[in-house]
């Protein structure tokens, strides 16, 4: 549980917390980089293969790129975002097709694949935020931004040497009264 | 011994159905169904002897679709694949009838817990 979760949880209500809570906390004091990461370096390891690894090297993203994300609402609402190149999200869905990939991917295939990617990654990413909240269906296309760009928690990695982001981003202006 | 795999990613119905046959259960018949509303359909008009149902499908949720069922009588057998593990959606999954929760991302070993003993 994060100190957040904890003084949220067992602090007496006093209008002072409740003020403070009114502007919800940033997205970095409810999940860090390493805790993404673990469940990014977890889902590419079942999906993807056993020897499919994400090398911490952040390297910019090839103009042209492509994003599947899922919405959280909740204590917490976002999205939490997957973005890579469109060679890499056709790689990516061959490796997750493995032998049954057919020799010509359909782009919806390719959407398909990116968007279960990021439902993976964002249905345990919400199991580490505030509990209770809803996850939203995959969608993929040009990434929501952020509402504050300072509000995410961004991974960044190299999947086969390209690279590969994971953003979990919030949507507080939105909840700001 | 016939399995309903129902999942609104055809990528990840693929991935179940590979994973079913990698836990060694490689001699059952597979029928797949794209949402909740589509595996209510099948349970009817194929008979399964199990459901593995995702949570999170357009139209008719996981859930949705096994509460159908139980309220108009099957008590097919009926397990979730879903990205969603934590304690409180096992609670649901429980309370609503289902025997099991796998949480995605899942290997061979973990449909093997989930189902050595309702897969004979």
């Amino acid at each position: 549980m994060s100190p957040y979760q904890e003084e949220w949880l067992f602090s007496p209500d006093t209008g002072e917390r409740r003020r403070r809570t009114d502007a919800v906390p940033a997205t970095s004091q409810l999940i860090d980089e390493a805790t993404v990461r673990g469940i990014a370096d977890e889902s590419w390891f079942a999906l993807i293969g056993e020897d499919e690894h994400l090398v911490p090297v952040p390297e910019p993203l090839p103009a042209e790129v492509v994003s599947s994300w899922v919405r959280v609402s909740g204590p917490w609402n976002g999205t939490v975002v997957l973005t890579v190149g469109r060679g890499t999200a056709t790689e990516l869905t061959r490796a997750l097709l493995k032998q049954h990939a057919p020799e010509v991917l359909e782009p919806e295939d390719v959407e398909d694949a990116l968007g279960e990617l990021a439902n993976v990654v964002g249905g345990n990413v919400k199991g580490v935020l505030p509990a209770p909240s809803l996850l939203g269906l995959p969608q993929v296309g040009e990434a929501p931004r952020p509402a504050d760009p300072a509000d995410v928690v961004r991974l960044e990695v190299l999947w086969r040497g390209q690279p590969l982001a994971i953003s979990v981003q919030g949507a507080t202006r939105a909840l700001v009264h | 011994m016939k399995i309903l795999v129902a999942d609104d990613s055809r990528v990840m119905r693929q991935i179940v159905i590979r994973t079913l046959r990698q836990a060694g259960y490689d001699d059952h018949d597979i029928v797949e169904a794209e949402d909740g509303r589509d595996a209510l359909d099948k349970v009817s008009s194929e008979s399964p002897d199990l459901v593995l149902s995702d949570w999170n499908m357009p139209n008719m949720t996981g859930l949705e679709c096994l509460q159908a069922l139980r309220s108009a009588g099957s008590a097919v057998p009926f397990g979730f694949v879903t990205s969603e593990g934590s304690p409180e959606m096992r609670e649901k999954a429980a309370n609503a009838g289902a025997l099991f929760l796998i949480a995605k991302p899942f290997n061979e070993d973990t449909f093997k817990d989930a189902l050595d003993g309702v897969i004979a």
